[in-house]
């Protein structure tokens, strides 16, 4: 077999591959994870329905176990949703919202204490015109579908998406001819048009890209959004629309009798769902298994972004990156390049990079992925200073060996629908992924109806500082509150984060607060605010200060009275 | 014949508005009631005092009233003095907008209830400073509750009573970091050690020997936390040795147990306002370039306190601030020349940045940019010396002032002498 | 026979001190620049004190704690005794800058003071 000659030459004996239904299963033992990521990665094809298992050990690895809330209590025991949706990313809660719009009786369960906390809030909050992806590939489709929801979505949900457009900067002239015979390529197959920009119209809409670009390629299919303030929106409108959502809810055992899911145990009780869909981000592989449906791999992919103070949104208005080689559409690039971001918000943002790892909760930020990340960014923004850093993260990825999206019902069970393996650009396909599995439902449920009242609409809370003086001064004289500024770098006021924490979906914790009406988010990272904030949490929700949380269980900020403790 | 009604709402119309009534802010409004101006002064918390609410330790005011006292006692004179006064004072008011007019400028202000605008000729701002951030000095790792900067946890303990931590390591050897070592280890907490990636300490002698020496907290310099451990709450972090350039050395990490991590890595300027109308900044103080009137490049526009630098004296902020409300009460547009003062890399900054020649003194402030003994500074106007002062001591933590006569100069270059 | 070294924090010098306490308790200072070293060795060595500044919980929701510091200087040893006492102080009375909230504390002859008013209202 060929893929075991490829496995020889590079492990030895080691490794063994073994074709079984539709699945390539891995066995054998290697010395480090990056190892068996690369057996996976060279027995894999892309895009390939037939997907690879990794079950090779790596020596010496103990495994991280997923972090499950101690929380231990009966909330959910003998429920009997219809639809039971296991996680609370942005693909989950599209989905929850999607499906709201039938008659359907509706639970999402998610392990942390708010949704969007893993992948969903750690990316750049690009909306991909898919430009760097095969077409063929199910992610190449959903993107583009996806890609054209975001307007209408994010409108109805009261979401602020900038499609601000994207530019790939040239340095080297030899590159020229090649680049514009790519235009029928990319307008082909990219969402919304590709354009050549020459060195003078660059300078005029970028003024702060380098000197040394030559040209570029616009794509006015590209845009921005905030990532989680969408995946809260979506939770958002979901419950207004009926459906339940369970915060510090794991899935710890699936149930599975004559391949159908019969049950399935969480730490809030065991649950009988009718159909179960699996929407668990870098866990997927884990409910699939649960589910006796594992048919593929994850192997997680770190990656960096920092974030920039708005004083360096000056230098940039779109979305910029410099490309030094070009392949077209030949050769995919699993680090989807990077690039400088304007955010919706009015930061930037810098990054990210790519790294295989084994921890799919390790969120640590490392020094040099941002010393990586804004070498290889300066190359468009020489204007790139580390100064201007505010803060950053890591986000993990869900990648399979295929490097493809897996949106399709249980190869062996029956009631279950995988969402798996959505990675980058998974933000952008989470409505088209959300309405693919509506399809499948509908297929398999043949007869679910279609709801006469659901809300498309959100109602979010103002922003004030955004309006207009008149308008303002109306929220304010309706609201004394909204005139009352807490944060004062974002100029946030007190009665907006008092309507968040009056949202539909639980909040609670100030790195929650931070994420849906954004005090803290700016210059001083909370230094002023913070007090604030920990006060209003602990008047609105009737906790002492020492209770109140940063964000995850136990996190709390305070210790407790001085005189007390 | 169709009728208007026109509504002529009337605007408040101020000589001099102070925005931010800590030290600098409290002395520029006394100070331009004083000179006759019709003052208002904005407050964006609800009460006076800034940040010498929450700095209950004392070392305050030797000069200004040759006491020593606890910053809150220094705040209290100074309220006490305003109350005296004829200031309109706004309280929990957010200026959110200054827009320029032709003989003065527009300010939107945001308070509970109520969005106004006021007009005011002149603006002095005496917004302090804030502080810099751990992200801002590259600590990676994980994002656990438990870190915070000293001014956050001084604000928690001293205001709200409440123990921010009880096995704490301190990143940074500046005054509040000094400060905080010694009050949290009197609040019954463990201070494991202060951590300085400089070669010498950031803080005042004197708070060296008083917060840490009394209680053997070891100070430890050329070291640095790189890392953060933990999830929910922090449990430990990881230390490294720096080497000349302040990078952390491979193969020096330590782990230290801890749950609580004070950072305390300096004081950034806070001048957002004056950025949005295009008020020049200086990249040596981070806050506004101004003549000997701390008047900025902006016409009829201010600064004074720690948004103007970042000083080690409050005597010296409340000084500036009444200064800047003197001539921001008195002065009139002058069509006097405007110098540069220049200084060579041996000092830090000198401030102001610009003379206007109509005067015969002027007074500098300024601080070296390393530990020189035995220094000589010198103010030339071109090659003619017309200052000359001996150091035994200069330290970059703490600021030098100095009087200079200025008549008849048409360059100004501080230069710094040192025997080797 | 006692031997010490600190730093000199009465001027910015900051001069190294090393103070030698004899059998006779006299004693000899070296490493100053002036005659306020030696008082100040003097002192830190027969006598030290220091103001000891802290919070005081009081009654009042409007400022749970208040500001407060001894009048004068404490002897050094005193300090974590007057913590004590502090921790166990509740203030439920109105009080302004420099008003007493403990006499005489531990005998030290000492007042304890407030360094802050207690009514909001005077702030604004």
């Amino acid at each position: 077999m060929n893929m075991n000659r490829k496995l020889k030459n590079e492990f030895g004996n080691n490794v063994k591959a073994k074709l079984i239904d539709d699945k390539v299963i891995l066995s054998g033992e290697v010395s480090s994870w990056d190892e068996k990521v690369s057996a996976g990665l060279l027995v894999a094809k892309q895009g390939s329905r037939v997907h690879v298992v990794n079950d090779i050990v790596v020596k010496n690895l103990v495994e991280a176990k997923t972090i499950v809330s101690s929380i231990n209590d009966k909330k959910l025991e003998g429920k009997k949703p219809d639809v039971l949706i296991i996680g609370g990313g942005v693909v989950g809660c599209a989905i929850a919202r999607e499906l709201s719009k039938y008659d359907l009786d509706i639970l999402l369960v998610e392990k942390e204490y708010d949704v969007a906390l893993h992948a969903s809030s750690r990316n750049d909050g690009m909306v991909h015109p898919g430009i760097d992806i095969k077409p063929g590939l199910l992610k190449k489709k959903l993107n583009n579908i996806g890609n054209e929801m975001y307007d209408d979505m994010c409108n109805d949900l009261n979401v602020k998406f900038n499609r601000c457009g994207q530019y790939l900067c040239f340095t080297k002239n030899n590159l020229l001819i090649p680049v514009i015979l790519t235009l029928p390529y990319f307008n082909l197959t990219a969402a919304g048009r590709a354009h050549f920009v020459g060195r003078k119209k660059l300078f005029n809409k970028e003024p702060g890209i380098s000197k040394d670009i030559k040209y570029g390629l616009y794509f006015d299919g590209a845009g921005t959004v905030c990532p989680y303030g969408l995946t809260i929106a979506l939770a958002e409108n979901a419950i207004e629309n009926g459906v339940a959502i369970s915060l510090d809810t794991a899935v710890i055992s699936i149930k599975v009798e004559d391949k159908k899911i019969t049950s399935v145990q969480t730490n809030r009780g065991e649950i009988y769902p009718k159909m179960t869909i699996n929407a668990a981000g870098v866990f997927c592989e884990e409910i699939a298994k649960m589910a006796g449906d594992r048919f593929f791999s994850i192997h997680p992919r770190k990656g960096t972004n920092a974030i920039l103070d708005k004083e360096a949104k000056k230098n940039i208005n779109t979305i910029y990156t410099s490309v030094n080689s070009f392949n077209g559409d030949k050769k995919s690039n699993h680090t989807k390049g990077g690039g400088i971001v304007s955010t919706v918000d009015g930061n930037v943002l810098v990054g990210p990079n790519a790294i295989e790892t084994s921890e799919k909760e390790n969120f640590d930020t490392e020094k040099s992925s941002i010393d990586n990340i804004f070498k290889k960014q300066k190359k468009a923004g020489t204007w790139l200073s580390g100064s201007d850093i505010i803060t950053y993260f890591t986000g993990v990825r869900a990648a399979t060996y295929e490097e493809d999206f897996i949106v399709e019902k249980g190869r062996n069970t029956k009631n279950i629908i995988h969402s798996a393996g959505i990675q980058s650009p998974g933000l952008t396909a989470s409505p088209a992924i959300a309405v693919e599995i509506a399809t499948i439902l509908k297929n398999e449920m043949p007869d679910i109806i279609e709801k006469t009242n659901f809300n498309k609409y959100r109602n979010s809370f103002p922003r004030i500082s955004e309006m207009d003086e008149d308008n303002r001064r109306e929220y304010i004289e309706e609201n004394p509150d909204y005139g009352e500024i807490v944060c004062r770098c974002e100029e946030i006021s007190k009665g907006e984060i008092v309507d968040a924490m009056r949202s539909p979906l639980r909040c609670d914790t100030v790195d929650g607060i931070k994420r849906r009406a954004r005090p803290g988010m700016g210059r001083c990272q909370g230094g002023f605010c913070g007090p604030q904030v920990a006060k209003m949490i602990s008047e609105e929700k009737g906790i002492p200060l020492n209770k109140v949380r940063k964000g995850y269980e136990d996190s709390y900020i305070l210790l407790g009275e001085k005189n007390e403790i | 014949m169709k009728t208007a009604i026109f509504f002529w709402v009337k605007k408040m119309k101020y000589d001099v508005t102070v925005i931010g009534a800590g030290p600098a802010g409290l002395a520029a409004a006394i100070s331009a009631d004083k000179n006759g101006a019709k003052v208002l002064l904005i407050e964006r918390e609800d009460k006076l005092g800034g940040v010498l609410k929450q700095c209950i330790h004392d070392g305050f005011g030797l000069i200004k009233y040759g006491e020593k006292l606890s910053g809150c006692e220094y705040a209290n004179r100074s309220i006490d003095e305003l109350m005296k006064r004829d200031v309109s004072l706004k309280l929990r008011t957010f200026v959110s907008k200054v827009t320029k007019k032709k003989d003065g400028f527009n300010l939107l202000l945001s308070s509970s209830g109520k969005l106004e605008n006021i007009e005011t000729k002149k603006i002095i701002f005496a917004t302090g400073c804030r502080e810099r951030t751990p992200k801002q000095v590259a600590i990676h790792g994980s994002r656990p509750a438990g870190v915070f900067t000293a001014g956050l946890a001084q604000y928690y303990l001293n205001v709200n009573g409440q123990m921010p931590g009880r096995k704490c390591v301190i990143l940074g050897s500046g005054d509040i970091g000094l400060i905080m070592a010694r009050r949290l280890t009197l609040e019954g907490a463990s201070v494991l050690g202060v951590y300085e990636a400089k070669d010498s300490p950031s803080g005042l002698t004197r708070n060296i020997y008083q917060c840490l020496e009394d209680f053997d907290i070891p100070l430890y310099l050329s070291h640095t936390v790189t890392r953060l451990h933990g999830r929910n709450r922090l449990e430990g972090v990881t230390i490294s040795k720096v080497d000349e350039k302040m990078e952390p050395i491979n193969g020096t990490e330590e782990y230290v147990s801890c749950d609580t991590l004070i950072v305390s890595v300096g004081l950034i300027p806070e001048n957002e306002l004056p950025k949005t109308l295009d008020v020049p900044m200086s990249k040596y103080t981070k806050g506004a370039i101004v003549n000997q009137y701390y008047e900025t490049l902006v016409n009829g526009i201010y600064a004074c306190g720690n948004a103007l630098h970042v000083n080690d004296l409050v005597d010296y902020v409340s000084e500036s601030g009444e200064e800047a409300g003197k001539f921001a009460a008195i002065r009139d547009k002058s069509d006097a020349e405007t110098i540069d003062v220049n200084f060579t890399s041996d000092f830090g900054y000198v401030v102001p940045q610009k003379i206007v020649k109509d005067s015969e003194t002027a007074t500098f402030y300024f601080r070296t940019s390393r530990i020189r003994e035995n220094a000589v500074v010198k103010v030339y106007n071109k090659d003619e010396e017309i200052f000359r002062k001996k150091y035994l001591n200069l330290k970059p933590p703490e600021m030098e002032k100095i009087k200079v006569n200025i008549e008849d100069v048409s360059e100004i270059r501080f230069v710094m002498e040192v025997s080797k | 026979m006692i031997d010490k070294t600190f730093t000199c924090i009465v001027c910015p010098n900051g001069c190294k001190l090393n103070a030698t306490v004899l059998e006779d308790n006299k004693l000899v200072v070296t490493g100053n620049k002036c005659i306020k070293g030696i008082d100040f060795a003097n002192n830190e060595i027969f006598n030290p004190k220091r103001m000891l500044t802290t919070t005081v919980k009081t009654t009042f929701n409007s400022m749970p704690y208040l500001p407060v510091r001894t009048e004068s200087e404490i002897p050094k040893e005193k300090v974590f005794q007057v913590m004590n006492v502090l921790r166990t102080t509740v203030i439920k009375r109105q009080l302004k800058v420099g008003d007493i909230v403990i006499e005489n504390v531990l005998d030290t002859g000492i007042n304890v003071i407030a360094t802050m008013n207690t009514e909001e209202k005077r702030y604004g």
